[in-house]
């Protein structure tokens, strides 16, 4: 049996990862899949404790998650897509999206 | 009757709510006859309830939320507090329908609008759990809001955020109230924490003084913003003036007196040491919006303005009487809030007519108006006469009935001269109103409007108000056909004081 | 048979209000014929009723009817129903008699108004009502709401005028205003009286006659209430039957049309406070100080309001000065009577009961007789107004010749308020000041009071005479030259029925009136009516009393000096008040400066305090709900500077949240031995 902490430290990587594309890329869509990563790093943990624990809710939750975070990228990506349309840029940094904030 | 009434009451302006919503584009112009029906429907119903001999045989209890810990019921009940109230509703919702009648701007959002309001005003009246109570209080809010927002004069917006925040602060620590009350019967009981009316009514009189008190303290808080007393008023004279007609009509003639309501509903039924603990306060209040609100109707230029400053030195008067705490008293504050919400429908409904048929709304603007708009002034003046207490009206046993009983309570306490209070009162109404119809009514006929198109009241806003003045003259004169609903009940309250 | 409809009496009117408020228009004469059909019915009935009442075997005990109205809760009950006794058959008798003669009146008078006439008729019906329900009715809150239904009446007719007056804007703002200050100052008296009311309710119960004039009901009570009260029912009687300081408003009230004054002078309105006064009696006696207090202030304002008709140039003025002043008669009469009847009271002695009994006959019958007279006069006053188009005096002048009937008939009314020997108002006044000096052997007040009224008559024969030498005699002025010549039947035969009465009244109290309407103390019950009547032993009293003759002498001397300044003009009026520089003179045409004191005092506390609690809203309470509005959202746009817009900026905070908290979480769980 593969020991725990190998996903654990895949999850860790894939998490760091993800926090970091988060917070250095300034590409809108990027850093929607960013997030992706990051969600992905929970559910393998979700999973892995759920198997190592013998307890079936933690799959549940994954299933749980992968639809929320479904939704949740049809959402980002919907604002993003007007955002676009409005403003002709998905930079982050851009004033064009800046400008948003108040 | 195994036809559940009360819930019918609220669902069928629901169901009329949400047909008008949908009455867009072309069929708008149909949306008033669509709301009218189901308005004289719940009149119907409403006159069924009111001639039903056992109040008890329509209860109606539907599970809800019913766990472990906590326990809320979907529930109605009516009594002899409601039932008037309950009228009340039905028959302003209706009139204002009609009166609204040539209402073109969106008419079927603003009928939705009223009937909404009806769900909220007879789920506050039915409900018999504080939870839903609660809700149905809230639902009330935002119908008015859009009423005002939407419909409004020019600083609607100000107008409506205002009223909002107010009454929304107000029922937030009405909330607290009564969770703090849900929790410490539940604490006494045991058992999951139930909201409804009866076990807390029930168990909450025996908890301690102290915690009545400050219970009483909160819920007054939330009840005394929506009545509105003074100092806590300053919302009402702006949503009034900002509001349409027909939502001030049922602002003012039912969305006010939930306040009062509450205060006997709950802060009475079940904190009945707290009120007495609280009693020289809650004169004090009464007595000061009394003389305030009529002080203050005296310097108003906006004809609805002073209306609405009447209608909180009205208010008070139902304030004192509660604040009596004696059979008497409350007996004469519920009859008071039933001949306030009769009178100041008139009132609104003319004061608003200045604002559509005139142009404006300002007294020094209008003068003379008698010779030019004969029945609009007939109704006027027999608004005002009511509101400040003609005998043979119905405003004059509110007061009678009221200032006598708070008469007794003084006598007993050796203070009679804070009599002086309500016979000022009575000395400045009629002395603002007197003011008004003579500025607005007669003398010479105003050159500072134009004059030349006005036109008399229209033929539905004549029978709107026709039937309010009969209204008006039929419990004047016979005032023991609604005192007959509300004895019984006031015996009951009455007799969780000491005196009778 | 007919006693058990007393109360159609009020309904018959308030019938024909609303048949001529609904329908009126489409009937001849607008609904003048209704309202005159309904009157004269509620006449004939109140005929019938007394009839049988006086020659039926109840008599001298009230009958009354009372059906349970509702409860206050706490075991207050209150009734309505109809209560009649001697006092109730005269003033319901004099009243609907008078009101169907100003209705027929009206027509003649309103005949050009046109469409008016609808709201004319409707409100004078209603008016009756008021004053016949005010009389008929069985307790005091009934009676209360008719006296209120009669205040809004007024308020109507006063203001009858008071938009699109044929004399311009000017006259229409006045009317409004008067009708305005009408209704407050009687409101003013109004709450008082409701006030009384609350106490005697709280005290008794209930509020019926019959059982608070029960002397062993009225023991039960505490007398001191009953005092605070009766003084308080009192301020009810100064509003509205205008007595000092509260009389102003009837002057001013001239702005209605002339027969609406006639209504509120003679028939209604005016005499519903003297009215309460006898009504009360048996709680006013049991305080002699109260009764002292009513005489006061009847014998003051009997007096103050005679000053001030001395100098007033306006024909209807005039009228009304005289109506305070006769009504300062009455209510003195009835306080000097009443001020006796205590004091028998409180010491047993039948003697002085007696003379209070003489009292409160004198007050009443003054009552009625000034209602014929003072009716009379105004009706008189209208059709010269009518013929002429002016109330001013200066204006007119030799109209004897044009209105021959007009001008005999008023000459008759004021030759009885000037109380000449013979007339009706002779008989009356002089029984008032009879008792007013006999209550001064009690206490010296009523001396002082009898002084006022002596001087009172004398002023009386005076400005009557004044007015009618002005009016009729001389040479004819500016508008009297083109007067339209004497008025039509409707408004002469009504003046010509009246001056029979106006002459012959007074006799009435030889012929038993004395016994009907004088109230009756037998220590165990108070009774109105079925006493012995003194008969023709008045008229050898009045005539062998010296003092009769002084006042007689006075009025002589009173018509005379009219005579002299007015007719022959050998005095000039303008030597006496420097031509009108004099301050007395000037006081007088100011009214004593009531009506500036009543602005002053209206607009300082009124508007004053208003204006001042307008400002604590707006500024105060709403700055202040404002103000925490404002530093919310104040608040809000200073913290909102912290959002950038730079997504990568706030994940990073998120970060550095999550690492700092689970830091925190860190430390406490090794500082608490967690791990």
């Amino acid at each position: 049996m593969i020991p725990i902490e190998y996903f654990l430290a895949l999850a860790a990587i894939l998490f760091v990862i993800g926090g970091y594309g988060v917070m250095t890329k300034s590409n809108a869509i990027v850093v929607l899949m960013c997030i992706e990563l990051m969600l992905n790093a929970a559910n393998i943990n979700f999973v892995v404790f759920a198997a190592f624990n013998q307890d079936i809710t933690g799959q549940v939750f994954t299933i749980m998650s992968i639809a929320v975070a479904a939704a949740e990228v049809a959402v980002g990506i919907a604002i993003l897509l007007n955002a676009y349309k409005m403003r002709k840029s998905t930079e982050l940094d851009d004033e064009k999206l800046t400008s948003m904030r108040w | 009757m195994d036809v559940p009434l009360l819930s019918l009451l609220v669902i069928i302006p629901l169901i009329g709510a949400v047909i008008t919503l949908f009455m867009g584009g072309e069929r708008q112009k149909y949306a008033k006859f669509v709301a009218l029906a189901f308005a004289a429907v719940t009149l119907v119903l409403a006159l069924v309830v009111l001639f039903t001999k056992d109040f008890s045989t329509l209860d109606e209890y539907y599970g809800w939320i019913d766990t472990a810990a906590m326990k809320m019921g979907i529930s109605f009940s009516v009594d002899g507090l409601s039932i008037l109230m309950v009228f009340l509703t039905s028959l302003l919702v209706l009139l204002v329908i009609i009166f609204s009648s040539a209402e073109s701007d969106r008419p079927n959002y603003f009928h939705t609008l009223v009937l909404a309001m009806e769900v909220g005003l007879m789920g506050v009246y039915l409900a018999s759990d504080y939870f839903l109570f609660y809700i149905m209080w809230e639902i009330t809010l935002i119908p008015m809001y859009f009423m005002i927002s939407w419909y409004g004069g020019p600083r609607r917006h100000y107008a409506a955020i205002k009223f909002l925040i107010y009454t929304h602060v107000a029922s937030l620590v009405m909330l607290i109230g009564i969770f703090a009350m849900g929790f410490e019967v539940a604490s006494m009981l045991g058992g999951p924490v139930d909201f409804s009316f009866d076990v807390i009514n029930d168990v909450m009189p025996m908890a301690s003084e102290t915690m009545q008190s400050l219970l009483f303290a909160l819920l007054f808080f939330g009840f005394a913003v929506k009545m509105p007393a003074v100092p806590f008023h300053t919302w009402l004279p702006d949503a009034h003036t900002e509001a349409p007609t027909g939502g001030s009509v049922l602002l003012a003639g039912v969305m006010l007196k939930m306040g009062s309501y509450g205060i006997i509903r709950v802060c009475l039924e079940a904190l009945p040491a707290g009120a007495e603990y609280w009693q020289w306060v809650i004169i004090t209040i009464a007595v000061v919006s009394i003389i305030y609100g009529a002080f203050a109707c005296i310097a108003q230029k906006d004809l609805k303005k002073m209306v609405a400053f009447s209608s909180i030195s009205h208010m008070g008067m139902v304030m004192l009487g509660i604040g009596v705490l004696n059979e008497a008293g409350v007996t004469f504050a519920i009859f008071q809030m039933f001949a306030h919400g009769l009178i100041t429908g008139i009132l609104f409904m003319v004061a608003g007519m200045a604002g559509h048929n005139f142009g404006t709304r300002e007294i020094p603007l209008l003068g003379g108006l008698a010779g030019k708009v004969p029945v609009y002034a007939t109704f006027m003046m027999i608004g005002f006469m009511a509101s400040l207490g003609l005998p043979g009206l119905v405003g004059f046993w509110g007061e009678f009935g009221v200032i006598f009983s708070f008469y007794e309570f003084i006598d007993a306490n050796n203070m009679i001269w804070m009599i002086v209070f309500c016979l000022l009162s009575l000395m400045l109404t009629a002395g603002y109103y007197l003011w008004a119809m003579q500025r607005t009514l007669f003398g010479p006929e105003t050159t500072k409007i134009d004059l030349s198109h006005v036109h008399d009241v229209s033929k539905t806003e004549f029978a709107a108000m026709a039937v309010l003045v009969a209204c008006v003259a039929f419990f004047g004169v016979w005032p023991d056909a609604a005192l007959n609903f509300i004895e019984p009940y006031a015996h009951g309250v009455a007799s969780l004081f000491g005196v009778i | 048979m007919f006693i058990e409809y007393t109360w159609l009496i009020p309904l018959l009117p308030m019938l024909c209000f609303l048949i001529i408020g609904f329908v009126g228009q489409k009937t001849p004469q607008k609904g003048g014929y209704i309202a005159i059909a309904g009157a004269a019915i509620s006449c004939i009935l109140a005929v019938l009723i007394s009839y049988e009442y006086l020659t039926g075997d109840a008599y001298p005990a009230a009958v009354t009817e009372s059906i349970h109205w509702f409860t206050i809760p706490g075991g207050f009950e209150i009734n309505v129903g109809y209560y009649v006794d001697g006092l109730t058959c005269m003033m319901m008798l004099f009243s609907s008699f008078i009101s169907t003669l100003i209705f027929v009146y009206s027509l003649g008078y309103m005949g050009e108004q046109g469409e008016r006439r609808k709201r004319y008729y409707a409100e004078v019906s209603l008016f009756l009502c008021g004053m016949l329900g005010l009389i008929v009715s069985s307790n005091f809150l009934v009676m209360f709401i008719f006296w209120e239904v009669m205040g809004l009446c007024s308020y109507l007719l006063i203001g009858f005028w008071s938009f699109r007056h044929d004399d311009g804007d000017e006259a229409s703002a006045n009317a409004a205003s008067a009708a305005k200050k009408a209704f407050l100052v009687t409101r003013l008296g109004d709450v008082c009286l409701m006030a009384g009311l609350f106490i005697l309710l709280g005290e008794f119960h209930n509020l019926d006659y019959a059982s608070m004039f029960d002397p062993a009901n009225i023991a039960a009570v505490d007398s001191d209430k009953i005092t605070i009260a009766m003084l308080l029912c009192f301020g009810g009687v100064i509003g509205k039957s205008a007595q000092f300081p509260l009389h102003d408003w009837l002057p001013d009230a001239m702005a209605g049309p002339t027969t609406v004054s006639s209504l509120i002078h003679a028939a209604t309105m005016v005499k519903a406070g003297v009215y309460l006064v006898a009504r009360g009696y048996p709680l006013f006696v049991q305080d002699a100080n109260v009764m002292l207090f009513v005489g006061i202030i009847g014998g003051v304002t009997a007096f103050i309001a005679a000053t001030m008709a001395l100098n007033n140039m306006n024909i209807k003025r005039v009228l009304a000065y005289s109506t305070i002043s006769q009504l300062g008669y009455m209510i003195l009469g009835l306080g000097a009577g009443g001020y006796l009847m205590a004091l028998g009271i409180q010491h047993g002695d039948a003697a002085l009961i007696a003379a209070g009994t003489a009292g409160m006959v004198a007050g009443c019958f003054h009552m009625m007789n000034h209602a014929f007279f003072k009716a009379l006069l105004f009706m008189c006053s209208g059709s010269v107004i009518h013929a002429c188009g002016t109330e001013d005096m200066r204006l007119m002048g030799g109209l004897r010749k044009h209105m021959p009937i007009t001008s005999i008939t008023m000459l008759l009314g004021s030759l009885s308020i000037a109380g000449f020997p013979l007339f009706s108002g002779f008989w009356s006044k002089d029984l008032v000041l009879d008792i007013a000096l006999e209550a001064g052997d009690e206490t010296v007040w009523f001396t002082v009071l009898w002084i006022l009224a002596v001087i009172t008559a004398f002023m009386t024969a005076f400005y009557m005479f004044r007015m009618w030498f002005m009016t009729f005699m001389g040479e004819e002025r500016e508008n009297a030259q083109h007067c339209h010549g004497e008025s039509p039947k409707s408004m002469t035969m009504p003046l010509v029925v009246l001056s029979v009465f106006a002459v012959a009244s007074g006799f009435l109290i030889m012929f038993g009136l004395d016994g009907i309407v004088g109230i009756e103390y037998t220590g165990a019950a108070f009774v109105v009516g079925g006493a012995e009547t003194e008969g023709f032993e008045y008229f050898s009293e009045l005539f062998t009393n010296p003092y009769t003759y002084l006042t007689i002498a006075l009025a002589l001397i009173g018509i005379g000096i009219a005579y002299l300044m007015y007719v022959k003009c050998s005095i000039n009026p303008g030597k006496f008040n420097k031509n009108g520089e004099s301050w007395l003179y000037k006081a007088l045409s100011n009214r004593w400066w009531f009506p500036q004191l009543y602005n002053q005092i209206s607009w300082k506390f009124g508007y004053g305090i208003a204006r001042g609690v307008d400002y604590v809203d707006r500024q105060i309470i709403d700055g202040t709900v404002n103000g925490l509005s404002g530093a919310v959202v104040g608040g809000g746009s200073t913290v909102s500077k912290m959002q950038t817009g730079h997504v990568q900026d706030y994940s990073s905070i998120v970060l550095l949240g999550i690492a700092v908290l689970s830091v925190v979480f860190l430390v406490i769980a090794m500082i608490t031995g967690g791990i």
